[in-house]
């Protein structure tokens, strides 16, 4: 691959001290930058995150009237956000497995942080499915324990599914992420001066010495894990799909959704993932080994998804025509003209459309578009998300029974309260845990110029 | 009593090199500590066992059999319900929960099993007390010898290891 | 403010220990001897109900009524056969009566016009005002009471009026039949009243008469109805109903054929059809009415001796004083009595005029509330306010009461001991089911007291009414009396007499707005308001609940650019009153429909400013049509909570509420959903080998007036929600009726939908809990203590019957004073009541299967076909809903099922639902487009 050489580390950062350096600074070198922004961005997520525990207060203590669900339509905000969460929840592993087995040696600057961002999405998504309940009290009686009732849970439920799902997820991508951090905890702990850091980093760190032999069983473990990543995440975003299309509702039993979710899913993710790497890049001067080639191939990833998506949207309309339902056909009128439907031009605007731009290399290199886009894609995705709830719920078979979703301020604040939750952490893992996988770089740098 | 002779190397390919000359001459690579892993140098070191991934393998089948068999004994045995008019053995709808449980067992039992192949957790360790030895996890590549008994021996594996462009071999008694 | 009230921790403990002392008083059994429906009261079991037949009132008439009691609190109001004004069958206004009961703000004391006082001292002050009035032989003397059919309440009348000769008892009533005591007395030369006997008819036609829409004779009339319009009966015998009206109302809505038209052209309407049947020649009419009319009058003269009409009681006397005729020409199946009770229609104009003029002095209110219900050009409140001595004697508080410088609490009718007659002039005996919960006493008590008695029993004065019964042994024959709930042999005979045909002129059609007033469905003449579970009941053409509004016709609304839910302002004579709009496509051009009853200022927590009010709108002239309405578009939209939205049903009628007309029928139905063979499965059947509880409702016969709906509420400890979260779209009744349009003109629909207890049901597989799963018998149950509330059945129930405790609507959480201790006494003991957070739903009143399996085992015998009875079914007028085991095949139900035109609700998605349904049956006149005008 000489033709592509260097494409992936900037001279700044060709040898191995200059990118430990660059990505240790945030946490040993502080000096080195100026906290004022993030500073201001931490105080607005620690205002926000109080806003969701507000939330969450007051749903617990009010009961769940407080949002804006309806006899008719009995899910809205909570289900939508927890598919929204699990989505964005899916990009980093699906990064760090999936291009890891296709050997894309580009994630290794990437990588790190998809993977927190994975993990943080992927808590916060878990928390809707509980205080969505009527009951949050009683969450745990969908896990089989001895209980006086001798009861079981009902296995048969896409619920439960969901639950294991995202349980063995979440559990399974904090070890995947801690063992990719191993040998850079190391690394800091052997940078680090103070006794109380390296006591700390070393600790975590293991005792980690960079042994040729655990080496290899640690590339073993870890080729291992990616290829155990990818079935499992696309598993469960498939269950997601399942929550909705093991059920009859018109709209919603459709075999196309567990692909089109796990596509979506992915699509979002990425979406988030340039957002965040153009906020690490430009907060901690890592232009050298994050490059405008990252954003590009990002970019044409989600165009890829744009396309997939588009295609699926069209399937699905397709399908409810030439099933000739009555319930599905009026369904889809309903949705272009019915009460969402503004909503829906805006979907398609934003995860279609738009992202169409990425055709032009100018667009894919210009970060700034990038992130803009990537925004409107995760707009989009959520509106998917909300939209899929309200339209079948909405118009389901009985003309009788069909009434809209309004949504109330706790609908809104639990869901602004849960993104700057999600910064809050973000946030503070740039601060503590080293956002770039250095050995992956250092390893990416001795490829890139001595290959 | 024995020694160990420690070269420090700026580059991956020098020492993977020198290593491969070294054992060519019939010294006994003992180890190499780098900060990424050195493509051969396990081979070199004879450190291909799989057992790992067997390992894994086991935890996780074992796991999805146990979660199937709880759902079916609850299910059907110890609490049929009418639920739907499904039938009481829903076994395509019983998939899902022993995959991803499954999953979550291999990625366990691989880690436990990764610990004690490595033996870590190991805070403390007696090369950490060798100088520079904290560069082997930042820019330096560490390649631990066996050292012969006889002194010209020594002197000659020096040799030799600067020229595969050594910037540094010291020894020390273990 | 939040949708629900908050009770802090010392309201609740006040509430608490209210409940305490309230429940250690309330649940006694009357002092003196009452008789049970089946069981002797000393064999009174704990948990085991009592039945006690009894006679409600609606505007005076009785319905009689079998209560059920558990440890003497009465829970639950079911309709007694023996009865002819019931058949067994209640309308909302009895369901609800129960909640009457124990409605919290019930007035518990006698009040003077600073505090409260005590029955003696009103004693003290009464008996001071009744000696100077009996010094002038009671000159001032006015007593106001509503409808008197009562016999123990009329001898009282009598009994005073010879004590003070020159005493006045005005009684009368908001719901007034003035015009058809009119039109009588035009016709005969004395008031007769007319009942259809239409279970004998097989053509009527009904000129702007609700006849089956809400009052006294609702029950009777839907019976015959629907007794005449029988799959059976083939298209001679079938009843074709044609209804000429000025408004939708549920008699049209179910009509072959309706027209709209403005009220004078109904009148015209009538004369035309006098003059067919006459053989002269009819007035000139509209193109379309006049095919329309003489269809109709083709089809009377055709069906002679079983053809009628009916003329509602907005057209003026001489067009009822017509009808008469045209009966009488027709031979038609209807019955003239003697008016029960007699109502002087200008008793209101004198009293107040007697009043101003100050020869009224001394006024006692019987159970009435002039203040609100009577037209402000009498004044009467002013009136009343200066009056020296006035006492008024209500259930609550009311407008009246805040007038009259004495307040007395009255008993309610569960609570009373008195006497009634249905409109057929039957009499039967009101006996309480429980201790007064409160001091109050009854009208026969403040009427004795006026006589100077001071401890009055109205249990002695009832019994002394009849005490010339039983042929010497009285106490048999009451005891008997009680037990039917009827006294034989008090039915009004028919009188045989002619008409006399008097010439009625065609009116020319005019221009102006006129407004047409009629009770409402849900309050009736509003003393209802206060009735938490009648103002959340829909109402059945609008759906609309907690309110009522302007209908106006979309021609109107057009010129006024007023859209649905706008405010509008009417106006007449100086009177104003705005309320939002409604645009109905069953509405004539230029005429404006309101209901009565809302508006209420002291109705109590519930009925204040719910609605407005349009009382202040009556004239002196016709109560139920007001001429030179003006009509203004007043502000922005602020529509009623309806709980249905979407009434046009797209293409979709054909198969989710099927019109099959008697031809098509005889052909034998092939076409979807009837012929819909039932998808293939992989699932393997299960086996159902005790019961099979099924249910069939006949929406042919459905007429859609909600009984079911309160009943299914009444029974099930089902909680009202209140307005907000109605507005918010959540409702929690189990069991609701679905009506649709399938466009304009075509014949209205309706369809009770409970659960569908499908045994494919979707609801289960989704639980993660188990808490919905299926029993042994086929019933989809759901199990409120497992139930976390992930709300994953509703959202995958294609039929949307579940409903979820969005708030404790029923647990801490209760709309205004609901959780008041007295309010949870009505509570089923049965039945859980549940808890916030988790779903509920239809069980088929699973206590009562229960109740009726419990009684089988001990004889051990299997359930018999008829013995368990729903709430909705034993509620409904039409005998619409049955209900039985399906492995039994003489079953009722597997008689209904096996019917051509039965078919299941969305069947096509293989849910296998155990509640099924009758197709609606037409019979058109094919000189007459079909279905519809």
């Amino acid at each position: 691959m000489t033709g592509r050489l260097n494409r992936w580390v900037m001279p700044r950062a060709r040898n191995y001290d200059a990118v430990n350096a660059m990505v240790t600074a945030p946490l040993l070198a502080r000096e080195t930058f100026r906290w004022r922004i993030w500073w201001i961005a931490f105080a607005v997520s620690c205002a926000l995150t109080l806003l969701m525990a507000a939330s969450l207060f007051w749903v617990l203590y009010k009961g769940i009237g407080i949002f804006g669900n309806n006899t008719t339509v009995v899910w809205g905000f909570p289900i939508a956000n927890y598919v929204w969460w699990i989505g964005i929840g899916n990009a980093g592993t699906l990064i760090s497995s999936m291009l890891l087995l296709t050997h894309q040696r580009w994630r290794a600057s990437i990588n790190r942080f998809a993977e927190a961002m994975t993990l943080f999405a992927a808590s916060i998504a878990g928390i809707f499915p509980i205080i969505h309940l009527g009951r949050p009290l009683y969450f745990y009686w969908v896990t089989p324990y001895p209980n006086t009732m001798h009861l079981w849970p009902q296995w048969r439920s896409a619920l439960i599914w969901d639950f294991w799902a995202i349980l063995s997820y979440i559990l399974f991508s904090i070890i995947f992420w801690y063992i990719g951090l191993v040998p850079d905890l190391a690394t800091i702990r052997d940078r680090a001066r103070g006794p109380i850091k390296r006591a700390i980093y070393g600790a975590f760190a293991l005792g980690w010495r960079g042994s040729a032999r655990h080496w290899h069983f640690y590339e073993t473990y870890h080729m291992a894990m990616a290829a155990l990543a990818v079935p499992l995440v696309v598993s469960l975003h498939s269950v997601v799909g399942l929550d909705f299309a093991a059920s009859l509702m018109p709209g919603w039993q459709e075999t196309i959704f567990p692909p089109y979710f796990v596509v979506g899913a992915m699509y979002s993710g990425f979406a988030m993932v340039v957002v965040l790497a153009a906020g690490v890049r430009w907060g901690f001067g890592m232009q050298a080994i994050v490059t405008i080639d990252h954003f590009d191939v990002m970019a044409k990833i989600m165009l890829a998804a744009s396309l997939i998506m588009g295609l699926s949207y069209a399937t699905e309309w397709f399908a409810a025509w030439y099933g000739g339902e009555h319930a599905d056909r009026s369904l889809v009128v309903y949705m272009f003209t019915g009460t969402y439907a503004p909503m829906m031009w805006a979907l398609l605007a934003c995860n279609v459309f738009i992202p169409q731009l990425f055709w032009w290399r100018a667009i894919r290199r210009n970060i700034k578009a990038v992130c803009v886009i990537g925004v409107l894609i995760n707009v989009g995705m959520w509106l998917e998300r909300i939209l899929i709830i309200w339209n079948t719920l909405s118009h389901g078979f009985l003309p009788s029974m069909r009434r809209s979703f309004v949504p109330t301020f706790w609908d809104w604040s639990l869901l602004l309260g849960s993104l700057g939750f999600f910064a809050f952490m973000f946030l503070l893992f740039v601060r503590l845990v080293p956002a770039v996988s250095m050995h992956e770089v250092r390893k990416l740098v001795h490829d890139e110029v001595t290959a | 009593m024995t020694h160990v002779v420690i070269a420090q190397f700026s580059e991956a390919d020098a020492l993977l090199e020198a290593a491969r000359e070294s054992q060519r001459e019939g010294t006994n690579v003992l180890d190499a500590f780098t900060p990424f892993p050195v493509e051969g140098m396990a081979e070199l070191l004879g450190a291909t066992s799989t057992r790992l991934r067997v390992v894994m393998a086991i935890g996780g089948f074992s796991m999805a059999a146990v979660a199937f068999g709880l759902q079916y004994y609850s299910a059907v045995i110890d609490y049929p319900i009418n639920s739907g008019g499904r039938p009481l053995n829903s076994w395509p709808t019983f998939m899902l929960v022993p995959f991803a449980t499954g999953i979550l067992a291999a990625a366990i039992f691989g880690f436990i099993a990764l610990l004690s192949e490595t033996g870590l957790p190991r805070l403390h360790h007696a090369l950490f007390e060798i100088p520079d030895f904290e560069r082997a996890s930042q820019d330096r590549f560490l390649l631990a010898l066996e050292a012969p008994e006889a002194k010209k021996e020594i002197a000659a594996l020096r040799q030799r290891l600067i020229e595969a462009g050594a910037i540094e071999v010291m020894e020390v008694a273990a | 403010m939040s949708p629900v009230n908050d009770l802090n921790r010392r309201a609740a403990l006040k509430l608490l220990g209210g409940g305490l002392a309230l429940s250690l008083t309330s649940c006694g059994k009357p002092a003196e001897e009452i008789v049970p429906y089946v069981d002797q009261p000393e064999r009174v079991v704990p948990g085991v109900p009592l039945r006690f037949a009894t006679t409600l009132d609606l505007s005076g008439y009785g319905r009689g009524a079998i209560v059920t009691s558990v440890e003497g609190r009465p829970i639950k109001i079911e309709g007694n056969p023996r009865h002819p004004a019931s058949l067994g069958a209640t309308d909302v206004f009895a369901e609800a009566d129960v909640l009457g009961l124990y409605d919290p703000d019930r007035s518990k004391a006698v009040r003077g016009k600073a505090n409260v006082e005590s029955w003696e001292a009103f004693a003290d002050a009464l008996r001071a005002q009744m000696d100077k009035e009996r010094a002038r032989g009671g000159a001032g003397l006015r007593v106001v009471s509503g409808r008197v059919t009562s016999p123990t309440l009329a001898r009282q009348r009598a009994g005073l009026l010879k004590e003070f000769p020159q005493a006045r008892w005005i009684s009368y009533e908001p719901v007034a039949d003035t015009n058809e005591r009119e039109g009588a007395r035009l016709a005969f030369g004395r008031p007769l009243v007319a009942l259809p006997r239409l279970k004998d008819a097989s053509a009527v036609v009904a000129f702007d008469s609700d006849f089956l829409g809400p009052g006294p004779a609702q029950i009777v009339n839907a019976r015959g109805f629907a007794q005449a319009r029988s799959a059976a009966s083939g298209a001679e015998q079938f009843l074709r109903l044609y209804a000429i009206e000025s408004s939708t109302t549920a008699t049209g809505a179910n009509a072959d054929h309706r027209l709209t038209s403005r009220p004078e052209l109904i009148g015209n309407a009538v004369i035309a059809i006098a003059a067919y049947l006459a053989g002269e020649t009819p007035p000139p009419l509209a193109g379309h009415a006049a095919r329309f009319v003489e269809a109709a009058a083709a089809d009377l003269k055709a069906r002679q001796g079983r053809a009628l009409v009916l003329v509602g009681p907005s057209q003026p006397p001489e067009i009822h004083a017509l009808a008469h005729w045209i009966n009488s020409a027709l031979s038609a199946p209807v019955d003239l009595i003697e008016p029960v009770d007699d109502i002087d229609p200008n008793g209101l104009t004198s009293l107040a005029a007697d009043i101003h003029s100050g020869a009224a002095e001394t006024l006692i209110i019987l159970d009435a509330n002039p203040a609100y219900d009577t037209p402000p050009r009498l004044d009467l409140a002013a009136a009343i306010h200066k009056l020296p001595f006035s006492a008024h004697l209500s259930l609550h508080r009311n407008e009246t009461a805040a007038l009259c410088h004495w307040h007395l609490p009255l008993s309610h009718t569960l609570e009373s001991w008195s006497d009634r007659r249905a409109i057929d002039g039957t009499a039967s005996i009101v006996q309480p089911l429980i201790r007064p919960l409160y001091d109050t006493r009854t009208a026969h008590d403040v009427l004795a007291m006026l006589g100077g008695a001071l401890t009055p029993s109205s249990y002695d004065i009832v019994r002394t009414t009849w005490a010339a019964q039983g042929g010497g042994d009285f106490e048999n024959w009451w005891r008997k009396t009680l037990h039917d709930g009827v006294i034989a042999g008090t039915r009004s005979a028919p009188v045989a007499t002619k008409p006399q045909r008097i010439t009625v002129a065609a009116r020319t059609p005019t221009q102006t707005m006129v407004l047409k007033v009629a009770p409402d469905p849900s309050v009736w003449d509003g003393r209802y308001a206060n009735n938490a579970w009648l103002q959340e009941c829909p109402k059945p053409l609008s759906k609309e609940v907690w309110g009522n509004s302007i209908v106006l016709a979309p021609a109107d609304a057009g010129h006024l650019d007023c859209k649905d839910g706008d405010i509008a302002e009417i106006e007449v004579g100086g009177q104003r009153v705005q309320g939002p709009a409604r645009i109905d496509y069953g509405q004539a051009d230029g005429v404006i429909a309101i209901s009565l009853g809302y508006g209420r200022s002291r109705a109590g927590a519930i009925g204040n400013e719910i609605g407005f009010n349009v009382y202040p709108l009556r004239t002196a002239g016709n109560p139920w049509l007001i001429d030179n309405v003006m009509l203004r578009k007043a502000g922005p939209a602020r529509p009623v909570p309806t709980t249905q939205h979407h009434f046009q049903i797209e293409g979709e009628v054909d198969e989710l509420l099927p019109l099959v007309s008697l031809v098509e029928l005889a052909k034998g139905l092939d076409r979807k959903p009837f012929k819909d063979e039932p998808k293939p499965t992989f699932y393997p059947p299960y086996v159902y080998d005790t019961y099979a509880w099924a249910m069939v409702v006949d929406t042919a016969a459905c007429i859609g007036c909600n009984a079911c709906v309160v009943a299914c509420q009444a029974e099930n400890n089902v909680a009202v929600v209140g307005p907000e979260e109605i507005e918010a779209g959540r409702d929690m009744h189990w069991l609701r009726v679905d009506t649709y349009e399938s466009g304009p003109g075509a014949m209205r629909g309706f369809q009770p939908v409970p659960c569908m207890q499908c045994e494919h049901a979707p609801c289960e597989p989704v639980c993660p809990v188990s808490a919905s799963v299926h029993d042994s018998e086929g019933l989809n149950v759901q199990v409120y203590n497992r139930c976390v509330g992930t709300r994953f059945c509703q959202s995958n129930c294609p039929y949307k019957v579940r409903r979820f405790n969005w708030y404790g609507y029923n647990d801490g959480q209760e709309y205004k004073n609901l959780g008041a201790p007295s309010v949870t006494a009505q509570h089923n003991p049965n039945v859980t009541v549940r808890t916030r957070g988790v779903m509920e739903k239809c069980t088929y009143c699973v206590q009562r299967i229960s109740a009726a399996r419990r009684d089988a085992e001990k004889e051990n015998r299997t359930i018999a076909d008829g013995e368990v009875v729903t709430a909705c079914q034993s509620a409904c007028p039409t005998r619409a809903i049955s209900f039985g085991n399906r492995n039994d095949p003489k079953a009722a139900v597997n008689k209904k099922r096996g019917e051509t035109h039965h078919y299941e609700l969305l069947g096509h998605l293989g849910t296998r639902p155990r509640t099924t349904y009758l197709a609606r049956l037409t019979s058109p006149n094919t000189a007459l487009k079909e279905g519809g005008e």
